[in-house]
């Protein structure tokens, strides 16, 4: 019974993004196309584009196609991160139709992420069989694939989490959406999706060490590389199952006092 | 009354509409500000990261860059301001059929869409990106003097080309009611305008030169005030915002035309 | 352009459009890829008519009976499939700049002005569109604003005005520009009886005195009754009557009210009378709840004039009648049964 509803807004979700094929397939093309073209742009003028002298081999250990090998498979896992569904929470709370959620027997926040999460599972998977056929024609291994994606799956779980703990802020001001493209900014620099977060200079590696959004990008791209072991995955796991707590505890409260304050307003 | 001091009229009005009481629009000053600060510090930081193991890139050198950054953010600012929001109207215009009314009017409509409304925060992002400008000019190598004159006709050339470009991507409004799709795209292609034109290879850079010139917003004027463009290069940048202003029109006619068919 | 020439022509103007059918599942969304059936939908049905200038024209309606098109196409937002308009001697889809200067359109349910904007700012925009001289803009507004008693609201936000005030804005700012023509779509729906009364006198004023010709839609029976001279009802895009709106109700029926001592049969009536069963009724919505409940031994008979004494006669020969009453048709229930009328003869549903 309780899973119910639960699987009712999934399959809802699912159907509602199919209804958009066509958006759906634009919008997985252009926000995984473009990103990568820019950053093997990058790589492909630091390591060949008129520095007039020896070209360089590596950068900060990495080679060429190091840095290659690492936009196109941390290409996979941007793809399951986003969806802008904490938007969708602030926006209800500041336009008042929040209220209609209230009054049904469901959580909210829990209720929004199900019914964003179909397209994303399946993106997840069209990336695992992509990333598969790649990564084995190119003669890389390709069950550490799997292993990465879950650990991708939690992060975009934490990703929604922190937006929806952000969210409440909108309850307090008149509207949050600021709040949250800062965060998707810091984000974007901070999870290895703009550069491989070693290429920070050690003095600032304390930076995206401190938070957990390394663990959306860069974390599954190093070990389906092949540069993390076994054991740092399963750590990296941990870390996130913890951080994912701490982000329901934080959900609660601030969930909490928000609608309480909301409640009062009358609205 | 002659038609372009009508328009003019029309226009100062406009903006006098915007700085009524209540009627502002305005987005919460500080974190307006505070988002933009964040953007330029990630760019920034992204170009910091690579300077620190190279000292030129295709040709720029790190004050260059940022100059160039300036540049793209003053130009950015300035479509903000007078632009952005608009746009963003313009799809539930036509979906609501709100643009009959504006349609009756004695004044071209387009006219009346673009210059409603007026985000007079974004002022303060232009302040940063200007300042920006102003404080890498000099090692960037900008000559100075009389050349001041022209930062704003480029800068100018910057916003003609942002809003010709979001023109072309909001217009499909007319055929699709999903337009959301296009926005989605614009978004995602306007991150080839926050890089130097001169980076990107042969065919990339092609496209960001003519179908899709968002390299008009910041890297061509940046590289015309620095180093100044060939004639070759001004004929090219003449001829394409002549082309995408034709493409525009006759798609807004068509567009037009095919709402009022549609139209019960 | 001569006094005699009508400003508004209508010459067999048809308008249809097609629309796209969508069969259910997924089976039918993969139809619309490769095979999709469209189906034309008639708006309008060569509607052909002539008005003059100063005249007050109501078109009356049901939704979707064509009324908005056919606004829309007189204003030029939309082309007539075929046939031909011309209004004040032009195409109005050539939307030339001089047709606009000189027409007006008021939709109820839409704005045109900019309610975030005190009314006088709103005002001032169209000032400028309009290229209203100074002297003749503040005349012209101090008339309007008198006549419709909101001149102390000028300052307020337009959003913040109730929904009366800002029909009354609405419309200040769609005849500043002292239009010749002006298209009123449903412009008293969601006001209150004084609101939309007060609204009434003022257009009835302002046609009066300014001779601009209006045409009005309304679902409103009282707008039509008392500002129109002239009566237009359109169904599934046809004209059914043009003419007077007393036209309509002479060649109506009257209602005969009889309270009789027995509950009658309502066949027996019929056969009795001679009348149709359908002119036949035990209830009413003019009813009362007394009236209303079974057995009470009323019947609603509607005729016409000459047909009341015969049926009176009838009646009283075998039943004993203890009250009984006429009433006039009101315009509302003529203009119903014009419409069951044409619903029976053409074998179609409403």
């Amino acid at each position: 019974m309780r899973l119910q509803w639960r699987w009712a807004a999934l399959k809802n979700g699912l159907l509602e993004d199919a209804a958009y094929r066509v958006e759906f397939i634009i919008g997985l093309l252009g926000s995984a196309a473009v990103p990568a073209a820019i950053q093997m742009v990058l790589w492909y003028a630091l390591f060949h584009v008129g520095t007039g002298e020896t070209p360089r081999t590596e950068i900060a250990g990495m080679t060429y196609s190091d840095l290659i090998a690492y936009t196109l498979v941390s290409t996979l896992f941007t793809q399951v991160r986003g969806g802008d569904h904490d938007f969708d929470l602030q926006e209800m709370i500041r336009s008042g139709s929040l209220s209609n959620y209230l009054l049904r027997p469901v959580g909210v926040v829990e209720f929004i992420y199900l019914r964003g999460i179909g397209g994303r599972l399946f993106t997840a998977g069209l990336c695992l069989v992509v990333g598969a056929i790649g990564m084995s024609l190119v003669g890389m291994d390709p069950t550490r694939l799997f292993g990465a994606m879950a650990l991708a799956i939690l992060g975009n779980i934490l990703h929604y989490q922190v937006g929806a703990a952000l969210a409440t802020t909108a309850f307090v001001w008149e509207e949050a959406y600021s709040v949250l493209m800062v965060k998707n900014m810091l984000v974007q620099l901070l999870s290895g999706e703009l550069i491989p977060l070693n290429l920070f200079p050690e003095k600032w590696a304390w930076v995206w060490k401190s938070t957990p959004f390394y663990l959306y990008v860069f974390g599954p791209t190093q070990y389906a590389l092949g540069k993390w072991s076994h054991w740092d995955l399963l750590q990296a796991l941990g870390t996130a199952g913890l951080w994912m707590l701490g982000a329901w505890l934080l959900i609660r409260v601030t969930w909490g006092l928000g609608i309480r304050n909301y409640s009062s307003l009358g609205q | 009354m002659n038609p372009l001091r009508m328009l003019l009229e029309v226009l100062r009005v406009q903006f006098k509409n915007n700085w009524v009481r209540e009627a502002v629009y305005r987005t919460n000053f500080l974190t307006a500000v505070g988002v933009d600060l964040i953007w330029i510090a990630i760019e920034f930081s992204l170009f910091g990261v690579i300077y620190a193991n190279t000292p030129t890139l295709g040709g720029w050198t790190q004050d260059q860059v940022y100059f160039f950054l300036g540049v793209f953010f003053s130009s950015d600012a300035l479509f903000t301001i007078f632009f952005q929001r608009n746009f963003w109207n313009f799809s539930d215009l036509v979906n609501r059929g709100d643009l009959d009314i504006l349609l009756t009017k004695p004044v071209p409509p387009l006219f009346l869409i673009l210059t409603r409304w007026i985000n007079l925060t974004a002022f303060s992002n232009f302040v940063l990106g200007f300042g920006i400008l102003l404080k890498y000019a000099g090692p960037a190598g900008f000559q100075g003097g009389w050349h001041w004159l022209s930062v704003g006709f480029w800068l100018l050339m910057g916003v003609l080309s942002a809003a010709l470009i979001r023109f072309a991507f909001s217009i499909w409004i007319f055929w699709t009611e999903r337009g959301f799709a296009f926005s989605r795209l614009y978004y995602q292609f306007f991150s080839f305008a926050t890089k130097p034109d001169t980076l990107y290879p042969k065919w990339i850079r092609y496209l960001i030169l003519s179908a899709l010139p968002f390299a008009f917003i910041g890297s061509i004027p940046a590289r015309a005030l620095l180093e100044g463009l060939s004639l070759r290069e001004s004929l090219m940048v003449a001829g394409v915002l002549v082309g995408f202003w034709i493409f525009n029109a006759t798609l807004w006619r068509a567009g037009l035309k095919r709402y009022q068919s549609a139209s019960s | 352009m001569s006094l005699s020439q009508p400003v508004i022509q209508a010459q067999r103007v048809s308008r249809t459009f097609k629309s796209v059918k969508k069969k259910e599942g997924l089976r039918g969304t993969l139809e619309l890829l490769w095979n999709p059936e469209h189906q034309e939908h008639r708006a309008l049905d060569e509607v052909s008519f002539e008005i003059e200038a100063g005249a007050f024209v109501g078109l009356i309606g049901a939704n979707g009976a064509g009324k908005t098109t056919l606004l829309k196409i007189l204003s030029g937002l939309i082309p007539a499939t075929s046939g031909s308009a011309r209004v004040l001697g032009e195409d109005p889809f050539k939307r030339s700049m001089t047709f606009r200067k000189s027409i007006s359109l008021v939709m109820g349910q839409k704005a045109q002005l900019w309610w975030d904007l005190p009314a006088l700012d709103a005002f001032d925009l169209i000032r400028a569109i309009y290229e209203i001289p100074e002297k003749s803009y503040r005349e012209r507004l101090d008339f309007l604003a008198d006549l419709l008693d909101v001149k102390a609201l000028f300052q307020t936000q337009i959003r913040r005005l109730s929904l009366g005030e800002r029909m009354k804005m609405e419309l200040i700012g769609a005849l500043l520009h002292w239009p010749k023509v002006i298209f009123l779509d449903e412009p008293t729906i969601g006001l209150d009886v004084l609101a939309a009364h007060k609204l009434r006198e003022f257009l009835r004023e302002f046609n009066s005195r300014e001779k601009a010709t209006i045409i009005l839609t309304s679902h409103n029976m009282e707008d039509i009754e008392r500002l129109c001279s002239r009566v237009m009802i359109l169904k599934t895009g046809k004209i059914l009557y043009d003419g007077k709106p007393q036209g309509l109700i002479q060649s109506g029926e009257r209602q005969l009210k009889v309270s009789l001592l027995e509950t009658p049969d309502l066949p027996a009536v019929a056969t009795l009378t001679g009348l149709a069963p359908e002119q036949l009724s035990l209830t009413s919505e003019d009813a009362t709840e007394e009236e209303s409940k079974p057995n009470s031994n009323h019947l609603w008979i509607s005729l016409t004039n000459d047909q009341i004494a015969p049926t009176l006669q009838k009646l009283m020969s075998r039943y004993t009648i203890s009250d009984m009453g006429i009433q006039g048709q009101s315009l509302e229930r003529v203009i119903k049964s014009i419409y069951e009328t044409e619903s029976r003869e053409t074998g179609s549903k409403a």
